[in-house]
């Protein structure tokens, strides 16, 4: 390493970090979707994949495998280029938001004091990547599931981003690290009512940014068969999926350091593996918050959906970004 | 009753909110609730008695000889016309030449079973014949003879399914009334109003 | 906001470009095979052209080729969800023309199995309907397989009484084919004691959820007038105002001495539908307490024995017999001429009358709505398409 010129060094030491980060997400995505349909099998009487290995564990591998042998087809009067890119224009921000997020103190990618910016603007560009496949695969589903994508996710970007700064407000730094270090003595969620409700408030905009029930008029299964997506088979769609689970793990991750205290717990000062591993079951409590919540609702309609986003939720988590500010500055004004 | 929504803002988010801690509190008691699934074909579920499964022929269980006396009725009252039979004329009694039955075809009806005079014709407990080519399920007798020694049969047969039409007229011995599946004779007045709460003999 | 003048502001918005969209035969939520070409404006549908026969097997025909014996098990083939009902239709006007008698104890097991009956299908249509509402990756999924679950207990039922689940052939001219074996009474009890409290775990679910109310109340309405003009009956028409049940007009099969309400909701609306069904959930049960209670002994056929597999020659004569089934006026008319099988048979399908309010009630609507309102109409093609 020293006989390198030291950006050489620094570039093939975010190189090596960067792979090792991209693998362990992967595979963590593709044990997320296992752990999501067993936990949902059993909400529903019914056992999840079982056969595939002992209790399922390696029907993950199977669908991979699947996906990568099934035929890639396209249709003949689809947009070529666009169809082709789209799976990878979506994959890549979803990937890219693993960037700053810093797994345990001293363990991440990059952390950059503007980290949670950097999450929140690289993670808004998978839209673009959503219409473009709506738009290539030349299927009128498509295109009505991209379109109400789009609306969908620009609604609900706003409120999660003012929910998202509430405890930028009250850590006082962009940087991830920084925050995550302010939740040392109390969790921002168990800040009642502003911390709490700022959580919950996440919840919802999670559920929405993800396609989630019940806001899932993307895919819609019942009108729309499968969104945007319906046109992809084989590895692009298997993209598709990755992306859509890297994304879901992303906002899990960033949900439980913005509010349950990221790597906060027993042991974890000792080691920061301790700490890596807190901070994962914290982002699995919240994507099983989520899961838990998808399987037991109806979806809802989506006029609907936009009337709740602009009407309820924007509103809302703008009256609580001014309160928790109004509350910093009470206090740093009555302390210094 | 439910209020229609839309009456009032802060009524309605008090009800969501009530009524998203119920829904999502039933769904995580059936998370704890041991699920239903039946790991087939490890553990098989156990048929009841009158199960319509895999038509079969039968034997006499005394003298061995097949039921089967080739008169037709089965043919004759299936309803997608899925049997058929050549009657072999013989000194003491007739027997089925060639018995056909297109199991593919078959709708599980039972009609045959309840036509037959000999019971020769039943059904089983079981109906784990999945196979690759249709032309297996084309079954003929020695096919239908080994099915009906393979698997368990149910308890319908053409006399049984006949005689439940009427309940018996004369008391009879012991052994009869104690067979299993007999008709249950529920005691109980006439109308639903002044019956006993419960009924009696159950 | 009024219905009518809600229709005219969106339709006359912005709507320049005109989106004919195929929700075709072959569709998660058609509920079996439907095509509907649906004229889209924006998200909002501005006409729907319906497309059925793709489940036409020739019922009407087979009905002139088969005798009266073996006609019973394809008729439960019709409407395949409540084939109890279906099979009771076409026994009752075969008993109608040719005058047979059914002893009380018949009656009284017909009853027990058609409210049976009632309660599985609309099992069924709680569980699809909340599957198209919620998403197949969704709450709508949960709420399917717990009503499945429940539907599977019943079911249960129906196969150690009959042999099997789904197409049973129990009933037959004169009376029916089976009687309950031992135990099974006991077991009926405790069956419809656990759907009721099961029931209560569903309401729970769905009748005070923002989500659901959102998705149903306002949607799809049938006012009290169309009701009355446009032919549907069943819970279609009891939700929209009008007391009509043919159990209460025409008791047939001893109907008439069981006690139950039969609930009528003004509102029109798919949510009325639901408290409609739900409702006649609990009173489906009530009158299966009932009857169980009060079975009287006797033979179960007024054509025992041999008879029950000999031919029956139905008078010459024509006739027409209705019953209740769980989606409406489930009908039958016999024409006979004499023969062992009838002349000239048509099924009245519950399905195909009440999927005539369509055109009337989708217009105006979003494309979400169109799956809610198909679910709450609750059509079954093989009524449909017969």
């Amino acid at each position: 390493m020293a006989s390198l010129p030291p950006l050489a060094a620094e570039a093939l030491h975010g190189f090596v970090v960067a792979f090792i980060v991209l693998n362990v997400i992967i595979g963590m995505v593709t044990y997320v979707t296992l752990l999501e349909r067993k936990f949902a099998a059993r909400m529903q009487s019914r056992i999840g994949p079982y056969r595939v290995g002992p209790h399922g564990l390696l029907q993950p591998i199977a669908d991979a495998l699947k996906l990568m042998m099934k035929e890639d087809v396209v249709p003949r009067a689809a947009d070529r280029s666009v169809y082709n890119l789209a799976p990878i224009v979506f994959l890549v921000p979803c990937m890219l938001i693993f960037a700053t997020l810093p797994f345990a103190p001293g363990l991440g990618i990059a952390d950059l004091n503007i980290g949670l910016l950097f999450f929140l603007a690289v993670s808004a560009m998978e839209i673009v990547g959503l219409f473009m496949g709506g738009w290539g695969s030349n299927n009128k589903y498509a295109l009505l599931s991209a379109m109400r994508a789009v609306n969908q996710i620009i609604s609900y970007d706003l409120p999660f981003i003012f929910v998202a700064l509430v405890p930028v407000v009250l850590a006082g730094s962009l940087k991830l690290s920084d925050i995550a270090a302010a939740q040392a003595g109390l969790w921002y969620a168990g800040w009642f009512p502003l911390g709490t409700l700022a959580f919950l408030f996440y919840v919802v905009a999670t559920l929405a940014a993800e396609n989630r029930v019940p806001f899932d008029i993307l895919e819609a299964e019942s009108e729309l068969v499968a969104g945007f997506r319906v046109e992809y088979s084989g590895m692009k769609f298997a993209l598709i999926q990755l992306g859509e689970y890297a994304h879901m793990i992303g906002t899990s991750y960033l949900g439980a350091l913005l509010f349950l205290g990221a790597w906060a717990g027993p042991w974890a000062d000792t080691s920061p593996w301790w700490g890596a591993l807190w901070f994962l079951l914290k982002a699995m409590f919240v994507f099983l918050l989520v899961t838990w919540i998808r399987w037991s609702f109806v979806r809802i309609r989506a006029d609907q959906i936009l009337a709740i986003s602009w009407k309820l939720l924007l509103p809302a988590s703008l009256l609580l970004l001014m309160a928790t500010a109004l509350v910093v500055a009470l206090r740093g004004a009555g302390n210094g | 009753m439910a209020r229609r929504l839309g009456e009032s803002f802060w009524g309605d988010l008090l009800d969501l909110v009530r009524a998203v801690t119920r829904a999502m509190k039933v769904t995580l008691v059936n998370l704890i609730r041991r699920p239903v699934t039946v790991h087939y074909p490890d553990k098989v579920r156990t048929y009841p008695d009158r199960y319509r499964g895999l038509l079969a022929l039968t034997y006499d269980r005394e003298t061995g000889e097949e039921n089967c006396i080739g008169c037709r009725l089965c043919e004759y009252i299936c309803p997608p016309q899925v049997i058929k039979v050549e009657m072999l004329k013989a000194e003491k009694r007739n027997f089925a030449k060639t018995f056909t039955l297109e199991l593919y075809a078959c709708e599980f009806c039972e009609l045959c079973v309840q036509v037959c005079p000999t019971d020769a014709i039943i059904m089983m407990k079981s109906f784990d014949m999945s196979t690759a080519d249709r032309r297996e399920l084309l079954l003929d007798k020695d096919r239908l003879h080994e099915i009906g020694l393979r698997f368990e049969p149910s308890w319908a047969t053409g006399n049984l399914l006949r005689d439940m039409q009427t309940p018996p007229k004369a008391p009879r011995a012991e052994g009869d009334h104690a067979k299993a599946g007999e008709p249950e004779k529920v005691a109980g007045a006439g109308k639903a109003q002044g019956a006993k709460p419960g009924g009696a003999g159950e | 906001m009024d219905p009518e003048a809600r229709k005219v502001v969106e339709l006359g918005y912005g709507g320049s470009e005109r989106l004919t969209m195929n929700m075709g035969p072959q569709h998660p939520s058609a509920h079996g095979v439907f095509r509907a070409i649906l004229t889209l404006e924006g998200e909002t549908v501005v006409g729907v052209d319906a497309v059925i026969g793709y489940l036409h097997r020739c019922h009407e025909k087979l009905g002139e080729s088969l005798t009266y014996t073996q006609y019973p098990s394809i008729a439960s083939k019709t409407d395949y969800v409540a084939a109890m009902t279906s099979e009771l239709a076409y026994v009752r006007a075969a008993e109608l023309v040719g005058k047979v008698e059914v002893p009380r104890r018949a009656q009284y097991l017909r009853v027990i199995v058609a409210e049976l009956q009632r309660i599985a299908s609309h099992c069924l249509w709680l569980g699809t309907w909340c599957l198209d509402m919620g998403g197949a990756l969704g709450g709508g999924a949960t709420v399917f397989l717990y009503c499945i679950r429940e539907r599977e207990w019943v079911l249960d039922l129906f196969e150690a009484l009959v042999g099997a689940r789904l197409l049973y052939g129990f009933h037959q001219v004169g009376g029916t084919r089976y009687d309950i074996p031992a135990g099974w009474a006991q077991k009926c009890r405790e069956t419809v004691g656990l759907i009721e409290r099961r029931l209560d775990e569903y309401e729970d679910m769905l009748e005070r959820n923002a989500f659901f109310l959102a998705r149903t109340q306002g949607v799809g309405g049938i006012s009290r007038e169309l009701a009355q003009t446009v032919g549907i009956s069943g819970p279609l028409i009891r939700g929209s105002g009008v007391s009509y049940d043919i159990r209460r007009l025409e008791p047939y099969s001893s109907y008439e001495d069981f006690d139950f309400k039969v609930p009528v909701e003004t509102a029109g609306d798919c949510y009325a539908r639901y408290r409609v069904r739900m409702v006649e959930f609990r009173e489906s049960i009530n009158i299966v307490r009932q009857a169980l209670d009060g079975l009287p002994e006797g033979p179960v056929s007024s054509r025992p024995g041999v008879k029950s597999v000999g031919q029956v020659r139905i008078a010459k004569g024509e006739g027409y017999a209705r019953v209740e089934g769980p989606r409406g006026e489930v009908g039958c008319y016999l024409v006979s001429d004499g023969g062992a099988k009838p002349y000239r048979m048509k099924w009245r399908g519950a399905s195909f009358s009440n999927l005539s309010v369509l055109p009337h009630i989708l217009i105006g609507c979003k494309v979400a709505d169109v799956v809610a309102i198909m679910g709450s109409v609750d059509p079954v093609f093989g009524e449909v398409d017969r």
